[in-house]
């Protein structure tokens, strides 16, 4: 009967059945099992409810044959269609047309429509139905309605359209606003606590601004939607809430990364309210963001430069190449211009990452610490390049040291100066001090040796760490370099054999040291840290030796004098010879042109190779490298050769170091076989081909003859090109072209238009797979139509002096017309005859003026 | 002479690079001087409205590049010239010498029904300059030589004579007019069915 209990419960159970539909989120709804019946049996009870004269045809047949004259686009033959049964309809059905009819309707994904239809004629609603019947309540038949609308649309999304309030006990309620919207990361119990303060307070306990004590449960994750919660001053009690909230979705809105500090909100700070006019701010949404840790130490790298050089970003991203390419993330490439091989010749691809400025200069005034700290040291990636930062790093600590051995020397010797007109008893003193030291220091140094001894046995060569060694105190700046001296070598000895260490180095570690994190890397990153600034690197190394000497009296980093400093050698590799390509294997007769590497073995050149490599031999290539990786020159034994990999750029075999199997395009294999493939090649040459892949190198119709034999697309291609670069030279200098300009401007590279002859290996790519015709066609044809309609274009035409005819021609009619080479004069094919009257009419000038002359 | 037709004079400026060929024209249409030299590039074109014995005409004046280097660019719309304006710079005899070659390479080119009688004009320029290469009497000698055409000393920088030069110009193209074969004329004739005006080729009289 009319009880809205019976409406809800109809109306949940419909929603809770679509819901649970959608919630899948299946791209066919009706795939889940049951799915179908179960909706349908809710329509049914709702479609049946308060029907009145239920005819022999169906329960509710008379409502939906309305649709006959209802909805004008179903004539009524598709309606008695959509009452037949079908074999797939549940056998209960058989009967009921309209059940039929709600079945299918409702299969179809065309109940929504229908339905919307049938509900739009009120008198015809009125007349199958009871008034209280559910369908009659305007909004439940709404609600109705969204729900068949999410199951059809399978959006679970307009559900939300329901009006909540037709859930409610009592929907006539005022106190809420039409368009709550439930947010389900609100916090719940923050309510319950505003009410109770609302009983409390009074107008002076108010600009406390602590409202709950601190009391706020859950974190309160910022909305742009919730406003400022304001304790309400008034003594009535709380009848408009203000949200507006959307469903906000859970993630922050801000993640500003920020200590856990500034998660303490201050509730004082907020503004003193004239509390009969300004409500006080309990929290003021914008200042609260939720703290979330550092997402990686990266953050933290210095401003300086990396000293990697990022890959090429290629100029396509989106080709299909790119898929099978390893991904590589994008670099910060505003700072840090790739240059294309054109640009350098390939200098910068550099095997082994050997010969970059890997050590930079300190800046001035830079203190060693933080020069030995900064992380441009450390950015090097390349064994070899850590392993030469020792010899580097000792230098300069050597340096460093002997300076201050220097500075105190001078002062010991001033001192000695200012005090040599004393008495003996002095001097006395002076060497008992000296003495009392010395055994100090013994006495320290037997402690720390003890130590080392039954500490860690660590049988690794390469440096090790004593743990226990607390040797800070007793070894304070030296006074003198002898003394540590003989101490190392009486010492010491057995030490350096037992455990590869040396003692001044054991020594020098603590405790504190090796738990210490090191220096320039702040609190909160702790996995990459160690990576950045190793205990075993050479800074790490230097860094605790110097640890131990007050900052002050170490000399600054740019104070150093280098024993080699960096222009007197620069860290560069030997240049390349200019004049002829060498290929580095013929040694034989001993070539004198002096090339880098040892007679073995040279490291691989930037070469642009375009010969097709034959199949590789194993053996014969490996005998020829003398066993020798290409790319390293890294001496491998006749067994293990078959690791090897081939580079099918190079032609070389290349150690796993140097070759990572990343696959690349061949030039070679492109322009002689059309095979664009990609093969294995070694990094350098991946690094290499990435770099000149866009690069006009190849003149490939000079390269091979043939080549338009490969594709049509060849010889459409070539003619485009020809044609758009004499077509350019109209549309460029036309001020009514601007639009074509911009075009020619944005889509093609520079030397399309100057170089028609030279072709990228991008652009072979783009011939392969029609891009290129398909972008040239466009462009030829938006420059045709131009100059055939301008004006200016057309006037700019040439006319056959030979036929005279008054025919505007152009030199990208290539069919008909022809140009003479030095004057650049258009005539007629057919007319022409090998030579050009205008040329000849200026020779006979010049030779006229010449006469005169 | 009721005519209603609309009538383009179609006026070609032709001379080596940098004698002052757009400043010419720039001072003519715009009233404006730029000491500042920029080339023309294959050749581009203003037009002005002038009255000429109560009727008033447009002048369709084509600036021309003077450089080799853009003789790429093709010289169609010589064809339907109406007239010719040949500029030298007094204080560049070589300009004075290559009047020739551009006189006889636009006869070519244009192809006009009487060569012999096809208007030009000479302009000498730069008379503001110092000092002189060529003399008045020189260029009048040349004149005459050449069918009597029309002298003018004009200076684009000073505005000297140039509207002068320009009326002449346009007169002696009107007159031409009537005999042109214009490809590209901007405002093709009415269509009259009787009693056609349209300019005849001379011997034609029927109207169709």
């Amino acid at each position: 009967m009319a009880d809205s209990s019976l409406y809800q419960q109809y109306l949940q159970d419909l929603k809770s059945t679509v819901e649970g539909l959608l919630v899948a989120q299946v791209a066919n709804v009706w795939s889940i099992y049951g799915g179908l019946n179960r909706l349908y049996f809710c329509l049914e009870k709702i479609f049946k409810h308060g029907c009145k004269n239920p005819s022999s045809d169906g329960y509710f047949f008379n409502f939906i044959q309305g649709l006959e004259w209802l909805q004008p686009d179903t004539s009524k033959a598709y309606f008695s269609l959509d009452c037949e049964y079908r074999s797939h309809v549940p056998a209960h059905l058989k009967n009921d047309k309209s059940n039929i009819w709600l079945y299918r309707s409702l299969e179809s994904h065309s109940l929504f429509v229908k339905l919307s239809w049938l509900l739009i004629d009120d008198t015809h609603l009125h007349s199958c139905y009871e008034t209280w019947a559910f369908l009659c309540q305007k909004q439940y038949a709404d609600a109705t309605l969204i729900c068949l609308r999410a199951v059809e649309k399978n959006q679970a999304t307009y559900l939300s359209e329901i009006d909540p309030r037709l859930f409610l006990k009592n929907v006539n309620s005022k106190h809420l606003i039409k368009h709550h919207k439930r947010s389900s990361s609100f916090p719940d119990n923050h309510f319950k606590y505003m009410s109770r303060q609302q009983k409390r307070s009074d107008l002076k306990d108010i600009p406390d601004n602590s409202p709950i004590k601190g009391n706020v449960m859950g974190k309160l994750k910022p909305w742009s939607s919730l406003p400022a919660l304001q304790l309400d001053c008034s003594r009535k009690p709380v009848k408009k809430v203000h949200f507006q909230s959307r469903t906000t979705p859970n993630t922050p809105m801000n993640t500003r990364k920020i200590s856990p500090s500034m998660f303490k909100i201050d509730y004082k700070s907020s503004p003193t309210p004239k509390s009969s006019l300004k409500k006080p701010n309990i929290i003021n949404n914008t200042h609260i963001i939720e703290y979330t840790p550092p997402l990686s130490s990266e953050e933290y790298s210095s401003p300086g430069t990396s000293v990697e050089k990022p890959r090429r970003f290629l100029s396509n991203p989106l080709t299909a190449i790119d898929r099978l390419l390893p991904r590589q993330g994008e670099k910060d490439y505003s700072r840090y211009q790739p240059k294309s091989f054109i640009e350098d010749a390939g200098m910068s691809i550099l095997p082994m990452s050997t010969g970059q400025d890997y050590f930079p200069k300190p800046l001035k005034g830079q203190s060693l610490s933080s020069y030995l700290a900064s992380t441009q040291l450390s950015h090097s990636k390349a064994e070899l390049d850590k392993e030469n930062a020792h010899f580097s790093v000792s230098e300069a600590i050597i340096a460093a040291m002997e300076k201050l051995k220097c500075r105190y020397k001078d002062l010991g010797y001033l001192n000695n100066l200012l005090t040599s007109e004393s008495d003996s008893d002095d001097q006395g003193e002076g060497l008992v001090s000296e003495l009392k030291q010395r055994i100090r220091l013994r006495r320290g140094q037997r402690i720390i040796e003890n130590r080392l001894l039954f500490g860690d046995n660590r049988t690794d060569t390469t440096t090790t760490v004593s743990p226990n060694s607390t040797p800070a105190d007793s070894i304070s700046y030296c006074t003198s370099s002898e003394e540590v001296d003989d101490l190392e070598i009486d010492e010491a000895n057995n030490l350096k054999e037992n455990q590869g260490l040396s003692i001044s180095m054991a020594s020098l570690y603590s405790d504190a040291d090796i738990l210490k994190k090191p220096r320039g890397v702040p609190d909160g990153s702790s996995e990459v840290a160690t990576t950045a600034l190793d205990i075993l690197s050479a800074e790490g190394v230097a860094l605790s030796l110097i640890s131990k000497f007050n900052e002050e009296h170490l000399p600054k980093a740019s104070d150093l004098e280098w024993l080699i400093s960096e222009e007197e050698v620069p860290q560069a590799l030997l240049p390349l010879p200019k004049s002829w390509p060498v290929s580095s294997d013929d040694h034989e007769g001993g070539s004198s042109t002096p090339l880098r590497g040892t007679r073995d073995w040279a490291p691989p050149r930037p070469q642009i190779v375009l010969t097709l490599l034959p199949s590789p031999s194993r053996k014969e290539l490996m005998e020829k490298q003398k066993f020798k990786c290409a790319g390293c020159g890294m001496t491998v034994a006749a067994q293990y050769a078959k690791k090897f990999r081939y580079c099918n750029y190079l032609g070389k075999y290349f150690c796993t170091g140097c070759h990572r199997n990343q696959v690349a395009l061949i030039p070679a294999r492109i322009l002689y076989k059309w095979d664009f493939h990609r093969y294995p090649v070694s990094t350098f040459s991946f690094k290499l081909l990435e770099q000149m892949y866009s690069d006009p190198l190849f003149q490939i119709f000079e390269l091979n003859k043939d080549i338009r034999k490969f594709s049509r697309n060849l010889e459409f291609v070539r003619k485009y090109r020809q044609g758009l670069c004499y077509l350019k030279e109209y549309i460029i200098t036309c001020r009514f072209a601007e639009t074509v300009q911009e075009r020619l401007e944005r889509d093609l590279p520079s030397y399309f238009l100057t170089k028609p002859d030279e072709y990228s290996i991008d652009d072979l790519v783009n011939i392969k797979n029609g891009d290129l015709k398909t972008k040239l066609k466009f462009l030829v044809d938006i420059c045709l139509r131009h100059t055939s309609e301008c004006k200016l274009c057309l006037a700019r035409g040439h006319i056959c002096e030979i036929c005279n005819v008054n025919e505007v021609i152009f030199p990208w009619q290539m069919r008909a017309v022809t140009r003479c080479k030095s004057c650049s004069a258009c005539f007629h094919l057919k007319c022409w005859n090998t030579t050009c009257p205008r040329c000849e009419r200026k020779i006979k000038r010049k030779e006229n003026s010449n006469v005169i002359n | 002479m009721a005519s209603n037709k609309k009538v383009l004079l179609k006026v070609i400026i032709l001379g080596d690079s940098s004698v002052g060929k757009t400043s010419l024209m720039n001072q003519y249409v715009n009233r404006k001087f730029s000491n500042q030299y920029k080339a023309t590039i294959g050749a581009d074109f203003l037009t002005k409205e002038v009255t000429i014995d109560d009727r008033t005409v447009t002048m369709q004046i084509w600036d021309t590049a003077g450089q080799e280097r853009f003789q790429s660019l093709g010289v169609a719309f010589y064809r339907g010239a109406d007239c010719c304006v040949l500029v030298f710079d007094v204080t560049a005899p070589n300009t004075f010498k290559s009047l020739d070659s551009w006189r006889d390479e636009f006869l070519i080119q244009a192809a006009p029904r009487e060569p012999d009688n096809f208007p030009f004009v000479l302009l000498g320029n730069k008379v503001d300059l110092e000092p002189r290469a060529i003399s008045a009497k020189r260029a009048q000698q040349w004149c005459q030589s050449k069918n009597d055409i029309p002298y003018f000393e004009t200076s684009a920088k000073e505005g000297l004579n140039v509207e002068q030069a320009f009326l002449a110009i346009a007169k002696n193209a009107l007159a031409q007019q009537n005999q042109t074969v214009d490809l590209y004329n901007e405002f093709p004739d009415q269509i009259k069915l009787t009693n056609t005006q349209r300019p005849s080729n001379g011997s034609d009289s029927c109207a169709c």
